[in-house]
């Protein structure tokens, strides 16, 4: 063993701000899921899967729909495509999942904290790693689709680029949502299990039987209980077609509202997790 | 320099009152923090990171003020007490990443990596997943991914937790080289009396959430020249009752007999050894080691708290 310090010398280095820390984690956050064969399988299949579907949801969507038209409420289709909330879930449920979970089951969120930056660097580090990974089956696929029909001419290029501008709000807005809310149950357990059952339950158990009860009593406001509605009554008034049953302005509230709310959940029991480890 | 300097700092947890209007001014150089365990001093050394918040009161670290948060932990390397690795990172991996995180750019937080991971020990098995590390590895990855920023202070949290003989020896020497090297600064907590006196030259001793005592080291345990420490085979408590009784001030501990010193105490302690029939083992001047000087002082602490 050494112990002397022959290389070793005091310096005054200047250091790198905060941005650039929060780059660090990001981009070792990101490296280490491609490194992961789960996380890698997922999200190519996902993103795969779910290109495809759209692409071709927009093929049959005339026998689908009798009488649409090749405008822009033509891409409310892809947008409504079922596969997408089955991937994110699994997207959310394989990488996000663990981001804050297995910190606190190996307890290196201590080591974190012990550097020079704040939970919000740490919290906005792992939303900026799942986000853009939650994007590849929220956004890449419907913004794929716009551009596979402006090049075989099923729309217009105006129509293509309106409908890209459109889905890059909703499927922003999606991925903000699962973002955030994956974030907070992974917050809540050391055990990246009991979360990743957590984002299935917000998904499909207040989805289905949203869908079911709804469809059963003929109450329609019964679908604000399900994010996946929700994003289904914005996405369609997004892309001006016939609505899901359900306003979407209230729709849209909910989803930012209870988007807004996990982020400061995650925050507030981050500052309080620093405690308990002690 | 003051390494530290905290004015009624106070934490409480519900109830409990971690750390308890606590006033100290810490020197720069080599300090011990000691105490029992739950005297507050893993609580102590996160306020002074800025982990947890105080319920009242203040504290500097390095001449800055511990609710700056981050000015302040850019200038401290911290290894906590508990096992807190990322398992699936590789030695090398984890210390540049933190070195990274702590604002150095890729390549010195590489550079730096290699150094200090050859420093303590851990060159062999750099490349190695720390899942599969000892827990003395580990011990050594905790204290490289402290260095890797060149920190003015070391936090050190129990180095020497679950290491055998030879780790503990190893990490012991490797806190000391640190300590002796000039610009660097450590403070080391620990319940382990013996590895704070081979390494600190100033201690600062807790005892439920309170400074019970603090001093440089060598005049702690020398302790006041007018006192003198004697043994005793026999009955000490009989012993000390009978040197009361002939007018000299005497308490009898479980670091033996500390007599206050005056004209004719030799001889009233022979004449009392010979009337009780004890034999002096030891008589000299009251120097302990931190063990007893710790034990007379929680004693002392206990004695005026019931």
């Amino acid at each position: 063993m050494s112990i002397s310090l022959p290389t070793y010398k005091r310096l005054e280095l200047p250091l790198l701000g905060r941005r650039e820390r929060v780059r660090a984690i990001i981009a070792t956050g990101l490296k280490k899921e491609f490194r992961r064969p789960a996380a890698i399988v997922v999200t190519a299949i996902g993103a795969a899967f779910t290109t495809i579907t759209s692409i071709v949801l927009l093929f049959f969507a005339p026998l689908f729909i009798p009488g649409q038209a090749s405008d822009l409420s033509f891409f409310a289709v892809p947008a409504s495509n079922g596969f997408v909330l089955f991937f994110v879930s699994l997207m959310a449920a394989v990488i996000g999942a663990g981001l804050i979970a297995d910190d606190m089951q190996s307890m290196a969120f201590t080591l974190y904290l012990s550097r020079p930056i704040t939970q919000t660097d740490y919290l906005l580090a792992k939303a900026a790693i799942l986000a853009p990974l939650v994007s590849m089956v929220t956004i890449v696929p419907l913004l794929l689709t716009a551009l596979v029909a402006a090049l075989l001419r099923l729309v217009s290029w105006t129509i293509a680029v309106e409908a890209m501008g459109i889905s890059l709000v909703i499927g922003g807005l999606l991925t903000l949502f699962y973002t955030a809310i994956t974030l907070f149950l992974s917050s809540l357990t050391r055990r990246k299990g009991i979360a990743a059952a957590g984002v299935f339950a917000v998904n499909f158990g207040l989805t289905l039987p949203a869908t079911v009860l709804a469809n059963q009593i003929q109450n329609p406001s019964i679908l604000y209980a399900s994010p996946w509605n929700d994003y289904l009554a914005v996405a369609s008034a997004g892309f001006g077609a016939a609505g899901a049953g359900i306003d979407w302005p209230a729709a849209l509230a909910i989803l930012l509202g209870a988007t807004v709310l996990a982020a400061l959940l995650t925050y507030v029991r981050m500052k309080a997790v620093e405690v308990i480890t002690g | 320099m003051v390494l530290v300097e905290t004015a009624g700092l106070t934490k409480v947890f519900g109830d409990v009152r971690a750390v308890d209007d606590l006033t100290v001014k810490i020197p720069d150089g080599a300090i011990g923090l000691v105490g029992p365990n739950g005297a507050g001093k893993t609580t102590f050394l996160r306020l002074l990171l800025g982990l947890l918040q105080p319920t009242a009161g203040t504290a500097k670290v390095l001449g800055r003020d511990i609710g700056d948060g981050v000015p302040v932990r850019e200038r401290i390397g911290y290894m906590p007490e508990h096992d807190c690795l990322i398992p699936d990172m590789t030695g090398v991996g984890l210390v540049s990443y933190m070195g990274r995180i702590s604002g150095l750019d890729r390549d010195t937080a590489m550079s730096r990596s290699h150094d200090v991971l050859q420093f303590v020990g851990v060159e062999e098995e750099r490349y190695r997943k720390i899942a599969e590390y000892s827990t003395g590895m580990k011990q050594k990855i905790k204290l490289a991914q402290s260095m890797v920023h060149d920190p003015q202070l070391y936090i050190f949290d129990e180095p020497t937790t679950g290491l055998d003989p030879r780790g503990r020896t190893e990490m012991l020497d490797l806190v000391r080289t640190i300590a002796k090297s000039p610009g660097r600064n450590v403070l080391l907590s620990s319940h382990l009396l013996p590895d704070v006196e081979t390494i600190c030259k100033y201690v600062v001793i807790l005892d439920g959430g309170h400074q019970i005592a603090a001093g440089e080291l060598s005049q702690l345990l020398t302790g006041s020249t007018d006192r003198l420490r004697i043994d005793v085979r026999g009955d000490q408590a009989a012993f000390a009752r009978l040197l009361k009784e002939a007018g000299f001030e005497a308490d009898a501990g479980a670091t033996g007999l500390h007599v206050a010193r005056k004209p004719g105490l030799e001889s009233a302690v022979f004449e009392t050894a010979k009337v009780l029939g004890a034999e002096v083992r030891y008589m000299g001047k009251e120097i302990r080691s931190l063990e007893e000087l710790f034990l007379e002082l929680v004693a002392r602490t206990e004695k005026r708290g019931a």
